[in-house]
């Protein structure tokens, strides 16, 4: 975890941790409105979309925390370390939750890394919220078993979870991270000095 | 349960979910299910009311990936695929046997899941990844401190909800407008956070003592090794 040219000071560290819980919150809340659209959609063996829906929630600390932080790494430390918390707050999915989260923000961290952390522009958000949907959709061949679905139904799975990601994890998080340097609030991190 | 090492325990559960995610044991699946509940279950001083409301979400997921499984599987009733996997095991392959796959395979992860979440406590799980898997202490009560602050954010989701409400302004449960004030109430609140906790002498890279000792025994590396040696041997005769 430790970047030796880049190293990770302790207010990045709560700052990445505290946009996490934000985003756990968030979760949260989706999370029952998605089981809600789930267990509506179960009779027509549709319910894996309800899930589908908000999981770009999950994708947006990361993004989010890469955006504002601007250093290599960011992407998925911060991703790791969502999912660190939420095992911590005993989500019943438990352990697996840690190797999505390293999965999911290596997916993110691609797309930053490909700019080479100087370039943090919509496009790039766009990137890393495409590279976690497409990380994490491999991820879910192998634990949620999908590869036992038929390619149709594989393929609106793939369309929802990607216009989710885009909208959650690119649009809201870029402009949240946008609105958040206007107000002057980042001149300590990455973001905020790019700005001034 | 509660006396293992909670990083090793963490890491042999992850391990055993691995296992369990590179095959399609139906039988296998469920017996993991079953044990990994009684064990939970059994565990002294586990809330049995709330392991029980928290079975209704992980139900519902795997029920609903039972029907997903049953009308969308890959086999589309022919049952050429997976007949061809599991060879003379399966007599009537079918999308059932899709769906059975598919959920009781939910159903094995919630019961290892349920077996950490409900043994486990947080703060040791932190202070073990600290001692025993190398994590940095900035990282580690960098983490914690934050989670701490999980209630009031989520009370704080509630209130910026209302006061918008009282605006008039209707939101969704995701809506930027309500995520910008608790972002900025995160930057301020962490950048507090840090402040406090360097100035109460926590320093980088200082040597530190630890108050909470975590250890590793003898225990831990059965358990390690019984969980993954049980499901391989489940693998090999189920």
């Amino acid at each position: 975890m430790e970047n030796k040219t880049n190293t990770w000071k302790l207010k990045e560290i709560i700052l990445a941790a505290m946009i996490c819980i934000v985003f756990g919150v968030v979760y949260l809340a989706g999370v029952y409105l998605a089981s809600m659209i789930a267990g509506v959609l179960t009779p027509f063996g549709l319910s894996p979309l309800g899930n589908e829906l908000v999981f770009g929630v999950w994708f947006m600390a990361a993004t989010l925390s890469g955006y504002i932080l601007q250093k290599p790494g960011a992407a998925i430390v911060s991703e790791v370390i969502a999912s660190v918390i939420e095992v911590l707050l005993g989500n019943w999915f438990g352990p697996l939750v840690i190797v999505a989260g390293i999965i999911q923000g290596a997916g993110a961290e691609l797309a930053f890394a490909a700019g080479r952390y100087r370039k943090f522009d919509g496009l790039v958000m766009y990137l890393a919220a495409a590279g976690a949907c497409v990380t994490s959709f491999c991820w879910s061949f192998i634990r949620s078993g999908y590869g036992k679905f038929s390619v149709s139904f594989l393929v609106m799975l793939f369309v929802v979870r990607l216009a989710s990601s885009l909208l959650f994890s690119g649009l809201v998080c870029k402009a949240a991270g946008d609105g958040l340097a206007k107000m002057g609030l980042l001149k300590g991190y990455g973001l905020g000095k790019n700005h001034a | 349960m509660k006396k293992l090492n909670p990083g090793w325990k963490l890491l042999s559960l992850i391990l055993a979910s691995l296992l369990l995610s590179a095959t399609f044991r139906i039988r296998l699946n469920l017996v993991v299910a079953a044990v990994g509940l009684t064990v939970t279950l059994c565990t002294p001083g586990v809330d049995r009311r709330r392991l029980g409301l928290s079975m209704v979400p992980f139900l519902l997921a795997a029920f609903g990936m039972f029907t997903a499984g049953l009308w969308f599987g890959a086999d589309g009733g022919t049952g050429g695929v997976v007949i061809r996997v599991f060879g003379q095991g399966t007599l009537y392959a079918s999308n059932l046997t899709t769906a059975m796959q598919l959920s009781s395979r939910i159903l094995a992860y919630g019961g290892l899941g349920m077996l950490y979440a409900f043994t486990s406590s947080a703060f040791e799980l932190v202070m073990s990844l600290m001692q025993q898997f190398r994590l940095p202490p900035k990282f580690a009560y960098g983490i914690l401190a934050a989670c701490h602050f999980f209630p009031v954010v989520r009370e704080e989701y509630t209130i910026v909800g209302a006061a918008l409400k009282v605006r008039g302004i209707r939101t969704g449960p995701v809506s930027p407008r309500r995520l910008i004030p608790m972002l900025v109430q995160a930057l301020e609140r962490s950048g507090s956070l840090a402040m406090a906790m360097e100035s109460r002498g926590f320093e980088e890279g200082a040597p530190r003592s630890v108050a909470f000792p975590t250890r590793t025994g003898l225990a831990d590396l059965a358990f390690l090794a019984g969980v993954n040696g049980g499901i391989v041997l489940g693998l090999v005769f189920l």
